[in-house]
């Protein structure tokens, strides 16, 4: 290691060669995975969520969610996932090819999210989320800069809301900031509903396994 | 202008370390700074984690922006000024010259630190990347790679210029250090920020950059200064020499691959996790090397050596979870846990940081040519921090096998592994408030001691000294 220059490319080598290796061969792999198109649905899945939803990521990541909530549920024969009704299948790499940011997550201080918008056996509904955020839990903060108390004017909108425990203010409505809306609208559109190909293959070992 | 040294300490102080003291001082003074403001973020995050309604009203600390608030003030603030500083250092040391080229080391230091500032604020209201330990908003990235290459340079020309032909294994750590970690943060921008790869190509990119700062920067510029001071404080050569470049080479170039052991079960190609399974244990060699290595330290005595014994042996229980960790089975029960927190604590504080507190106590006394000003202090700081550090990352295990088990049984709501785990989390927000004091009392020693050290190290004034001392006679 007395050749300087020698050192410096043998340096530069052994971080290529890991980049080259980790990033750039998965890149290979799953950077042209397209969305599945369904002959018989005559679709593609995973569908586009819509504008306000994609917002609603950007807030979802700016908030730092990811820090208590994974988005990613795993195979049925791997952790409780299933049984907590997090997914019935695992997620897979297609799930995500229209998300611009996936938030995998890396902490399951509070549950996955990655099927929030198909969660059995209910399905909370915008304004259950709306009540969630405003007031918190005992595990859970909450957000109230996502929303706004004004004044009525005219009629009550339709995303006002009441916390449980509060009083109405007479003349004035608790609504959901354009963030929270989005917000909102994101949790609800993450679902996993439709099998892949690829995503059909570890339920069916799992079979196996309970026939042994 | 330099005041003769009046003390013991200054006796081993060198034209090299008289001639780089305003720089090094400053970046090590700057890191030790960054200290508080990222003790009083973990301290606020831990609250967080058994009381989620405290803060709450605020968005700018909502608890995954405080968490990325202290890792990027901790890595980026502290672990960075002091690393480079460390790694300066010993290149002078070794190479035999003064350093050159330190007013880009100034410069970089002052554009790095108020790049990171910018991108604190940044960070809190809402800007961060989402990418874990690369959270610094994308405009003040661009910045923070100049910065760090302009720090880097004088180290560069300190191993290239060097008086002897022949290399020490404190070099080649260094050396990487300064060397890879721009490359490693644009080629994580690139493929993160500027032109983002797909889907969950980029959680695998994520990963490959969050264990690339731990193998290919923090970790070397920690064992640099390590195979620096041990044979120093030991007075011993360092034993099994002959096997280091085997424990370098294995580092650097098995190391990045690991990061795959997060994504294990999820949705990525499975040989992510089979290859850290691997790489991870390959990764034993070097462990094994530094354990012989570093040897010698066992029984040092003095400050610095205390402080270096826990980093080596945290920096080996780390490296031996890890390799636990990343086998399928296991992970099964430590995966999106507190465990996994634990170990980074371990490994950053108990590991990386310890190794760096033990070198900024070899330092300081040989860059400022007088002893620590307070005995007391250094004895309050070693003994609050050890403690701090146990008690945060045996807090966190608790907690995470609470929770991996609780996880596991569908049967166990997620209310009840909230309860179970409240004691142990309760335990890791005393810990960090003891580590936040006993970082306090570094600040003030530090401060103390540079306060009356001597004329010219006060703050600006010796930063900006012409290097008139290159011409004075080295004696």
């Amino acid at each position: 290691m007395k050749n300087g220059p020698l050192f410096l490319l043998g340096l530069l080598v052994t971080i290529a060669l890991s980049f080259l290796g980790v990033v750039i061969g998965s890149h290979a792999q799953l950077g042209n995975l397209v969305p599945f198109y369904d002959d018989a649905e005559g679709q593609a899945f995973p569908q586009r969520s819509s504008g306000i939803a994609a917002r609603g990521q950007l807030v979802y990541g700016d908030l730092g969610c990811a820090s208590c909530h994974t988005q990613q549920v795993r195979r049925p024969d791997y952790g409780s996932d299933q049984a907590r009704g997090w997914g019935d299948r695992q997620s897979v790499a297609r799930d995500y090819v229209h998300q611009s940011r996936p938030q995998l997550g890396a902490s399951r201080l509070g549950p996955d999210l990655k099927n929030f918008g198909a969660r059995k056996p209910v399905v909370a509904s915008e304004l259950d989320i709306f009540n969630f955020l405003f007031s918190g839990s005992a595990r859970h903060p909450a957000y109230p800069f996502l929303f706004e108390t004004r004044k009525v004017s005219g009629e009550v909108s339709a995303g006002s809301f009441l916390p449980a425990g509060k009083t109405p203010q007479s003349g004035f409505e608790l609504v959901a900031t354009e963030r929270g809306r989005s917000l909102a609208a994101y949790l609800l559109s993450l679902t996993s509903g439709y099998d892949y190909p690829e995503s059909k293959p570890v339920v069916l070992s799992k079979k196996v396994e309970g026939t042994k | 202008m330099t005041t003769a040294p009046t003390n013991a300490a200054s006796a081993e102080v060198t034209p090299i370390d008289r001639q780089a003291r305003g720089p090094l001082l400053l970046l090590l003074v700057l890191g030790v700074l960054w200290l508080v403001p990222s003790g009083i973020f973990a301290l606020l995050a831990s609250i967080q984690l058994h009381s989620p309604q405290f803060l709450t009203d605020c968005e700018w600390l909502t608890h995954g922006r405080l968490e990325a608030l202290q890792e990027t003030a901790f890595l980026y603030g502290w672990a960075a000024n002091v690393g480079l500083a460390i790694a300066l250092w010993v290149l002078a040391r070794l190479g035999g010259y003064p350093l050159r080229a330190l007013n880009w080391t100034v410069a970089g230091a002052i554009f790095w630190n108020l790049g990171l500032v910018g991108g604190l604020v940044g960070i809190a209201t809402g800007d961060m990347t989402t990418f874990s330990f690369f959270q610094l908003p994308r405009y003040v990235q661009p910045l923070m790679v100049f910065a760090y290459a302009a720090m880097a340079i004088s180290g560069v020309l300190a191993w290239s210029g060097r008086r002897t032909d022949s290399t020490f294994a404190a070099h080649w750590y260094a050396v990487a250090a300064l060397f890879l970690f721009p490359w490693m943060f644009l080629a994580a921008e690139v493929v993160l920020i500027w032109l983002p790869v797909r889907g969950t190509v980029q959680a695998i990119a994520a990963g490959w950059y969050a264990q690339g700062v731990w193998t290919l920067w923090l970790a070397p510029l920690a064992l640099a200064g390590c195979y620096y001071i041990i044979p120093k404080v030991s007075g011993r050569v360092l034993s099994s020499y002959e096997s280091a470049p085997l424990g370098f080479w294995c580092l650097l170039s098995v190391g990045a691959w690991t990061g795959g052991r997060h994504l294990i079960g999820g949705p990525v190609p499975a040989w992510i996790a089979t290859m850290a399974v691997v790489t991870s244990a390959l990764m034993l060699f070097h462990y094994l090397v530094v354990a012989l290595n570093f040897r010698g330290v066992a029984s040092a005595p003095g400050t610095g050596a205390t402080f270096i014994r826990f980093g080596v042996s945290a920096y080996l229980l780390v490296g031996l979870l890890e390799v636990l960790t990343s086998f399928r089975a296991v992970a099964l029960h430590t995966q999106f846990t507190f465990f996994a927190t634990a170990q980074t604590q371990l490994g950053y504080y108990g590991a990386i940081s310890m190794m760096f507190f033990g070198a900024v106590y070899y330092l300081v006394p040989r860059l400022a040519g007088r002893a620590w000003s307070s005995a007391g202090l250094v004895a309050g700081h070693r003994g609050l921090v050890m403690l701090g550090v146990v008690g945060s990352v045996a807090g966190l295990a608790l907690a995470g096998f609470t929770q991996g088990a609780g996880l596991l049984q569908a049967t166990v709501s997620q209310g009840s592994i909230f309860e179970g785990m409240r004691l142990p989390l309760l335990l890791n927000t005393c810990a960090q408030a003891t580590l936040l004091v006993a970082n306090l009392l570094l600040v003030v020693n530090l401060i103390r001691t540079m306060a009356t050290c001597c004329t010219t190290v006060d703050a600006t004034a010796g930063l900006f000294r012409p290097s008139m001392n290159l011409e004075a006679p080295a004696s």
